[in-house]
């Protein structure tokens, strides 16, 4: 046998192979769960196509009297996100300052305030408002706290990683001055990580558009819009709501793209 | 000394700096500051305030039902096994479902990556109408296209994969093709004196350099997959979300709180997996 | 001259089994210029920082100006800290800040709470940083941002904070180890020059051997978290040498500067 002469570094093809070898397994076991076929699927292709343009296309616009409750529903898709995010940015700061063992007055409880926010963040925003919503009864109020709940965790982890990554000299050297815990925040966190965290908050606020657009599909919202067309069969006027929100979500990248480069100056 | 130092070094005059001398007072801060941020933060705050009074939420409403809250919460934790199979079938079929979504768009991505990048076959016609495609696609939400899919196929996994693999492909094209654009030009130039074909190119030189962050995006998106996966059932589809949704409707908080329970651990056992895997290798 | 620093069988062990120090004892003098060497992983940094408590440590007692360091708390703890100046490898500045503020921040521990979170610092403290930042050559920097300094500026820097305490001893932790020859031979100076004119202790970790000999008036080696040596720099044969860094004097004279790159990524 002879011995092929290798190209790349051990560890990297280790990984590669046993990424390839992952995928492959992963496809056939999931694909014989599912009993998917992508066959099938090009198959239907014909019936599939005949929907999308008899159905959706052309795009119609809702009665001229619906019009105002569509934008309205638009609007409120924003300051939901808008407000939860902030809400969220200004508890999560407080408490990430006791998330981070080099930072926090009391170490020992860095864990389980990380602990904490891993919990609220793996479970997605759509459960917490189905939760909240059985217990809170129906209505925005749900959609912004249920959207708090995980850009709050989100946020924690990231400002946490941002303290430990740019501020964790300069508060020891703080410590050594003698300064107080309130001191080391403003006067060591707070200026050197301020832009790091608007730049998370500027993500967030991203994240949060798109997902207050579903989590309105419980309460309020362009989501309950669309998903109300969509119930009474009106796939030509969904068409435009969908338009809607892809202009609405474009249109917020953009602003928060060019935020984001203001800040990072 | 005050003014010595100023007549020393007249760049330290500006116009906040002699307003505080005329005060008698020594400035300490930055002379070029970001100005930005405080009008920034301003704008935020005010925009926050305003969405809040729009929002008209019965704040007062809501606190009077916070209790209830707890009371949810101790029904969620009395667990109730007793439905099992049903959750746990429907657990797998979620997974199976993130997961397959997540193979069939890193295929697709690499492909229209490729055509979107700027640097691989230097047509820029193709690459911005690519994008701006893909870009339209990323704008709207997975579940929408979800509703969507479950329109055109019925219900079913087949609905949960495409719909999913919609927004899976617009990310991954948009993340793979920055990925092939941040290799070199240098590179690409050197192979193409060689002679090599723009997909030869392609396949032996930026595919293999750009495979590490590949990598590292599908592991991100497996965690984002499988929670926007457990979310769909709640629209419609099937798998564990309609578990969830359907439970707590019910008010059958006991498998309700077995299933979010679930999807929590599976959640985090991929997270604290990518994040080991990262760690190994970075 | 009465001792400011006493070490009275100190030990530190970390909770993964690392035993940096071990029954260390020593005394440092007023306006004594100590250099502590040692290879890396020796337990230098360790000893530092134990003295002003940012490492708590688990056996015997330090003692500074006559407290025991490790019985104090909160407040108690703070009004030592301010006494005791600090310098780091990695400056440790507020880069997003000016050279000012930083050099201000020096004075945090006189403050009051409030004052303090504003940075509402009073103006003989402002005069103060400005003249000191004149006697270190930075006045024309005194409102730039501390990012946009050179290495050897931002080391600069970090010593006028260290001296905007008052203190009434210096703890310099490697000080040069990431700045080039000539900025290290600056910053040295300013160093003997600073402590010397306001008769302030100090105790410098180092890792060049031939500095050490240079500047200090005494030398403690440390091997693997014990003292081995402790006496003037005149005393430190080669055998000894060997027996701090486990190599003879010409092979640490030959690879000084290969050795720092290493050190510097052990210690971050």
């Amino acid at each position: 046998m002879t011995k092929r002469i290798p190209l790349i570094a051990r560890d990297l093809k280790q990984l590669y192979t046993g990424f390839l070898i992952a995928a492959v397994a992963l496809f056939i076991v999931c694909s014989f769960l599912t009993e998917f076929n992508v066959m099938t699927l090009i198959a239907n292709g014909d019936a599939f196509w005949e929907f999308i343009t008899q159905d959706f296309l052309p795009p119609a616009l809702p009665k001229a009297s619906r019009i105002p409750g569509v934008l309205d529903s638009v609007v409120v898709t924003l300051a939901l996100a808008m407000s939860s995010t902030t809400i969220a940015a200004i508890l999560a700061f407080f408490v990430s300052l006791f998330g981070s063992e080099k930072v926090s007055p009391f170490p020992r409880f860095a864990k389980v305030v990380r602990g904490f926010a891993t919990f609220l963040r793996n479970i997605p925003a759509l459960v917490w408002a189905f939760i909240l919503f059985s217990s809170l009864g129906i209505g925005t109020g749900v959609g912004f706290v249920a959207l708090c709940i995980t850009s709050f965790a989100f946020m924690v982890r990231a400002f946490v990683e941002t303290m430990e990554d740019v501020s964790q000299d300069c508060v020891e050297s703080l410590q050594a001055v003698g300064a107080t815990f309130p001191q080391r925040v403003s006067q060591a966190i707070l200026p050197s990580c301020l832009s790091g965290f608007l730049s998370w908050y500027l993500y967030c606020l991203e994240v949060n558009i798109r997902a207050s657009t579903i989590v309105g599909m419980v309460g309020g919202g362009v989501g309950l819009t669309l998903f109300s067309y969509i119930k009474s069969f009106r796939y030509d006027i969904a068409l435009s709501i969908i338009l809607l929100i892809a202009a609405m979500v474009i249109v917020v990248d953009q602003i928060t793209g060019k935020l984001r480069k203001e800040l990072l100056k | 000394m005050n003014i010595d130092l100023t007549q020393a070094c007249p760049v330290l005059r500006n116009r906040t700096e002699e307003n505080d001398r005329e005060k008698g007072r020594i400035p300490v801060k930055c002379r070029q500051r970001n100005r930005f941020i405080p009008v920034f933060l301003i704008g935020v705050a005010v925009l926050s305030v305003l969405s809040l009074l729009y929002l008209e939420i019965d704040w007062l409403k809501m606190a009077s039902r916070v209790g209830d809250i707890g009371v949810v919460f101790w029904d969620l934790a009395h667990l109730d096994f007793s439905n099992m199979d049903l959750i746990l079938s429907s657990l797998v079929e979620t997974i199976s479902i993130a997961v397959l979504s997540l193979l069939y768009s890193l295929i697709l991505g690499i492909v229209f990556g490729m055509l979107a990048a700027r640097n691989v076959f230097r047509i820029p016609v193709l690459s911005v109408v690519t994008q701006s495609f893909f870009t339209f696609l990323r704008a709207v939400p997975t579940p929408v296209w979800v509703l969507l899919m479950l329109v055109c196929l019925g219900m079913g996994p087949e609905a949960g994969v495409a719909g999913l693999c919609v927004h899976t492909t617009a990310f991954f094209t948009k993340s793979f093709a920055q990925s092939f654009e941040s290799i070199p030009d240098e590179t690409i130039e050197a192979l193409e004196v060689t002679g090599a074909s723009r997909l030869s190119i392609f396949m032996n030189a930026v595919l293999p350099a750009a495979l590490s962050q590949i990598v590292a995006w599908a592991g991100m998106r497996l965690e984002t997959n499988f929670s926007e996966c457990a979310i769909l059932g709640m629209v419609g589809a099937g798998g564990i979300g309609y578990v969830i949704s359907n439970s707590l409707q019910g008010y059958d908080y006991g498998a309700a709180g077995v299933a979010i329970l679930l999807v929590f651990l599976v959640a985090y056992c991929i997270e604290r997996g990518f994040v080991r895997i990262k760690k190994k290798f970075s | 001259m009465k001792p400011i620093l006493k070490f009275d069988n100190v030990s530190k062990h970390y909770p993964n089994g690392v035993h940096a120090l071990k029954d260390v004892s020593f005394e440092v003098r007023e306006g004594e210029f100590v250099s502590v060497i040692g290879p890396s992983g020796s337990g230098k940094s360790t000893l530092l920082r134990a003295i002003n408590r940012l490492i708590p440590i688990s056996g015997g007692t330090v003692w500074l100006d006559g407290q025991a360091v490790s019985a104090l708390r909160g407040r108690s703890l703070r009004q030592l800290r301010r006494r005791v100046g600090m310098i780091f490898q990695n400056y440790n500045l507020v880069y997003s800040l000016s050279v000012l503020q930083n050099v201000l921040h020096g004075r945090l521990g006189y403050m009051g709470g409030v004052k303090g979170i504003f940075g509402l610092y009073s103006e003989e403290d402002k005069q103060g940083g400005l003249d000191l930042l004149e006697e270190l050559g930075l006045a024309d920097f005194a409102y730039n941002r501390a990012s946009d300094l050179s290495g050897g500026q931002k080391q600069r820097v970090g010593i006028a904070r260290a001296i905007m305490q008052g203190p009434k001893l210096l703890l310099c932790d490697e000080p040069i180890a990431s700045l080039d020859p000539s900025s290290a031979k600056t910053i040295m100076d300013l160093l003997r020059y600073m402590t010397r004119r306001r008769n302030i202790a100090c105790i410098v970790n180092l890792h060049q051997l031939d500095v050490a000999l240079k500047y200090s008036t005494r030398i403690i080696g440390l091997s693997k978290g014990e003292i081995v040596f402790d006496g003037p720099p005149e005393q430190l044969d080669d055998a000894t040498i060997e027996r701090i860094y486990g190599t003879s004097r010409e092979n640490l004279m030959m690879g000084g500067n290969r050795d720092d790159q290493t050190d510097t990524a052990d210690c971050a």
